[in-house]
């Protein structure tokens, strides 16, 4: 299945993700231009950039959802166009804002989705979905409820949870705490910390919470007009004197120094 | 009994079989159109524009058009298509229950959530699993929402296929409308909607099941439909006659002359031992069609009616000519036989209020023409369609203040009560027995003679022999008589009534 790599670019295994010259464009428009990016193995990765800089675009390539119009995508030094989109996809973890769960199976049946699309037999599987219900701190008795019954945090729980169901070494998060009250986001995204580095997970982040991104990220990209204008660790990145950096952190930052400000 | 009541369990299976094919026949071409939607804006558009087109057409209209596409894809292709009955009626009614599938299928499929299909996507499910445990499983009470409205508009619909030839419990309202007998009318009214609502409801329970994900309320709706359909069939098997031989079936058109001398007919053969049914209620050239097809066996029609409509002619040539080249042209070009001239004529004619006549001087359709600026004249549905009235007007120079059509039944009220000055009238109408209205007479002899025929359809020449007595027996007082006791607002009788009594009078009862 997996082509054995034979030209110069492909990258070493030991890079969870290798992007080189990403190029793509939606219905005649520019998505994305030439994008070169690595990501080792263990890092956590904060997506930013203003809305429509093409975020979830990039996310989307990563899983084949989307095709590059030009360039290769990567992951664990494999070709992504040279692998079965479908296996490739079960490989890889992925949440969405709100879990994009499906309303009509039971919490046990979302979380265990992957699992069953691998042919697991039911009881593996809802052992398995139990486990990571305990993982993230879902009550055992919403196994059985549906996700309209879930409060916005729960749900996110157990959108991330069926993200991790066949314990992926890679992870995709579009803006997954992005309708949640800030409590619950921050307690998420501590969750989410612990998990990703108990696991040796590779997480990429999509996310509008620059203070999450800053806090927690190991490595902050900044996407601007389809382009990476800043990559680095998030002190270093905060500190980028490139305007669209500059728009995006200027606020957060300003208001950190107010809050620091009030509690001395 | 009200009448109508014996031919309900056939009418109600009828009725339940054509709605049921119908609704699967629109199912089947419902099902793809929809699956292909996602993703194909432009088929989404072009099909749901042109399933809303179908359906701003009236229901009857669109039966009523099946008719001449089906008699040219047979006059085109060769193959002997059926263009009455059960085919049209099919095809019609498939094709009114498009629309609510089509809307609750893409409706359905487009209400699932972006976020939930991406998921579906991102997690790895393949095309079909998206489809079916995802988009299908999410769009089915909306989808079930469509089937149970499309089921009620086909069973609602379904009654006017009785227009073009299919038994449905229109049979019972059409004839009860013609005959103003409201229980008919109220009996076929009431078990088209106990039908609907049943299915409805039954749909209904389904629809629940499906949104619930449980089982228990499907099974019931489930149920439900298989005893009706179980129900509906022992009905009609249990009051269908023993016999096994296809009745002959004797065909009328809307009006109470049409089922009185069925009546009269059916009873006499009935009485020789030959089961005999009637289809009443059919379309005027739809009768003649049906007719020449073999779909009924006998049919009574009328010289000048057949002149214009089965041999095209629009001129008027004396009676006794008109009389032979039917004769002998309905024999060459459809193998129809005229097996009895009745023996009166119920002729197109004008008629007006005895008062105003005699006011204005006005006897014959020449007198009408000096005064009728000023008069406004009231229809029949099809007169001023039809080449009478051309040939009418021409010969006359008429022009009236307003033209207006009305229901046959409702055109002698019209006059009455003032709505019309001048109507369409029949020479045999038994209105005109009672009230005080004049015809007018056709002093120029614009119009063709209107001689009541008996006519047999092809292979059938036993059926003529036994109708040549009915030769010239019927007179039009006699005639109008028995429609006046079909027709009068009060101490009505049924057409089989009105039948017997003319059988008497006439001397032809057995």
């Amino acid at each position: 299945m997996v082509s054995v790599p034979t030209a110069a670019s492909v990258p070493p295994p030991e890079l969870a993700l290798a992007l080189s010259g990403v190029t793509l464009a939606l219905g005649g428009r520019p998505v994305l231009a030439g994008i070169d990016l690595v990501v080792r193995q263990g890092q956590f990765v904060a997506l930013v950039g203003a809305s429509g800089a093409g975020k979830s675009s990039l996310l989307r390539l990563i899983n084949r959802m989307l095709e590059p119009d030009a360039g290769t995508v990567a992951v664990h030094g494999a070709d992504v166009a040279g692998l079965d989109a479908m296996q490739l996809r079960r490989g890889i973890g992925y949440a969405v804002q709100g879990g994009g769960l499906f309303p009509h199976w039971t919490v046990a049946d979302n979380i265990a989705a992957v699992p069953w699309l691998l042919g697991w037999p039911k009881p593996k599987r809802m052992e398995r979905a139990a486990e990571l219900m305990a993982m993230l701190e879902l009550p055992p008795h919403l196994a059985q409820r549906f996700p309209g019954e879930l409060s916005g945090g729960q749900a996110s729980r157990v959108g991330l949870a069926r993200a991790l169901a066949v314990s992926p070494r890679l992870l995709l998060l579009d803006e997954p705490f992005g309708a949640l009250d800030p409590e619950t986001r921050d307690e998420l995204g501590d969750r989410l910390l612990a998990l990703h580095r108990a696991q040796g997970l590779t997480t990429i982040m999509v996310t509008h919470d620059l203070a999450d991104a800053l806090l927690r990220a190991d490595l902050m990209v900044v996407l601007d007009g389809g382009r990476v204008v800043a990559c680095g660790p998030p002190a270093e990145v905060a500190a980028d004197p490139h305007p669209a950096v500059q728009n995006l952190v200027a606020t957060p930052l300003a208001q950190a120094r107010a809050l620091a400000g009030m509690g001395k | 009994m009200i009448a109508g009541w014996e031919t309900l369990p056939s009418a109600l299976a009828a009725h339940l079989a054509i709605s049921a094919a119908a609704l699967a026949l629109a199912l089947l071409v419902a099902t793809p159109l929809v699956l292909l939607m996602p993703g194909r804006p432009w088929l989404r558009r072009t099909v749901m524009g042109l399933a809303s087109v179908v359906q701003t057409v009236p229901a009857l209209a669109l039966l009523a058009l099946f008719f001449p596409l089906l008699v040219l894809l047979r006059n085109l292709t060769g193959l002997p298509v059926p263009s009455l009955g059960l085919l049209p009626s099919l095809l019609a009614l498939a094709l009114y229950a498009l629309l609510p599938l089509l809307r609750g299928g893409a409706g359905g499929l487009a209400a699932v959530p972006d976020s939930v299909r991406d998921a579906a996507r991102a997690i790895g499910m393949s095309a079909s699993q998206r489809l079916f445990h995802v988009e299908l499983s999410l769009a089915a009470p909306v989808v079930m929402g469509g089937v149970r409205t499309a089921a009620v508009w086909t069973i609602g619909a379904a009654t006017l296929a009785t227009m073009v030839g299919q038994e449905s419990l229109g049979d019972l309202i059409f004839a009860g409308l013609q005959l103003q007998d409201w229980q008919q009318v109220l009996l076929g009214c009431v078990a088209a909607a106990a039908l609907a609502l049943i299915v409805d409801g039954a749909l209904g329970w389904c629809q629940r099941g499906i949104a619930e994900r449980r089982w228990a309320p499907a099974a019931k709706g489930l149920v439900l439909l298989g005893l009706l359909a179980v129900g509906v069939t022992g009905w009609w098997l249990h009051s269908r006659p023993a016999t096994q031989v296809r009745p002959v079936l004797i065909g009328t058109k809307t009006f109470s002359e049409q089922y009185i001398l069925a009546e009269l007919i059916a009873a006499d053969l009935r009485a020789a031992g030959q089961p005999t049914g009637v289809r009443s209620g059919l379309g005027s050239g739809i009768a003649f069609q049906s007719l020449a097809a073999g779909g009924i066996d006998i049919s009574i029609d009328y010289t000048g009616t057949l002149w214009t409509q089965a041999l095209g002619r629009s001129d008027v040539v004396p009676r006794a000519d008109m009389m032979r080249i039917l004769t002998e042209q309905l024999k060459s070009r459809y193998g129809v036989t005229v097996a009895a001239r009745l023996g009166f004529e119920n002729a197109y004619a004008l008629a007006m209020r005895r008062a105003d006549a005699e006011r204005l001087g006005v006897r014959s359709i020449s007198d009408l023409a000096r005064v009728s600026g000023k008069l406004k004249l009231a229809t029949d549905l099809e007169f001023l369609s039809r080449s009478e009235w051309t040939a009418m007007r021409s010969a006359y120079g008429l022009e009236f203040a307003s033209m207006r059509a009305f229901t046959p039944v409702l055109m002698v009220a019209a006059l009455k009560d003032g709505a019309a000055d001048v109507i369409t009238a029949y020479s045999s109408d038994g209105a005109l027995a009672g009230a005080d209205i004049v015809l007018l007479t056709d002093d120029r002899g614009a119009l063709p003679a209107y001689d009541a025929l008996l006519l047999v359809a092809p292979g059938r020449d036993d059926l003529a022999r036994r109708l040549a007595r009915y030769d010239g027996r019927i007179s039009v007082d006699a005639m109008r008589i028995a429609n006046w006791q079909a027709d009068r607002p009060t101490n009505k009788r049924s057409p089989a009534e009105a039948a017997r009594w003319l059988a008497k009078e006439t001397g032809l009862q057995r």
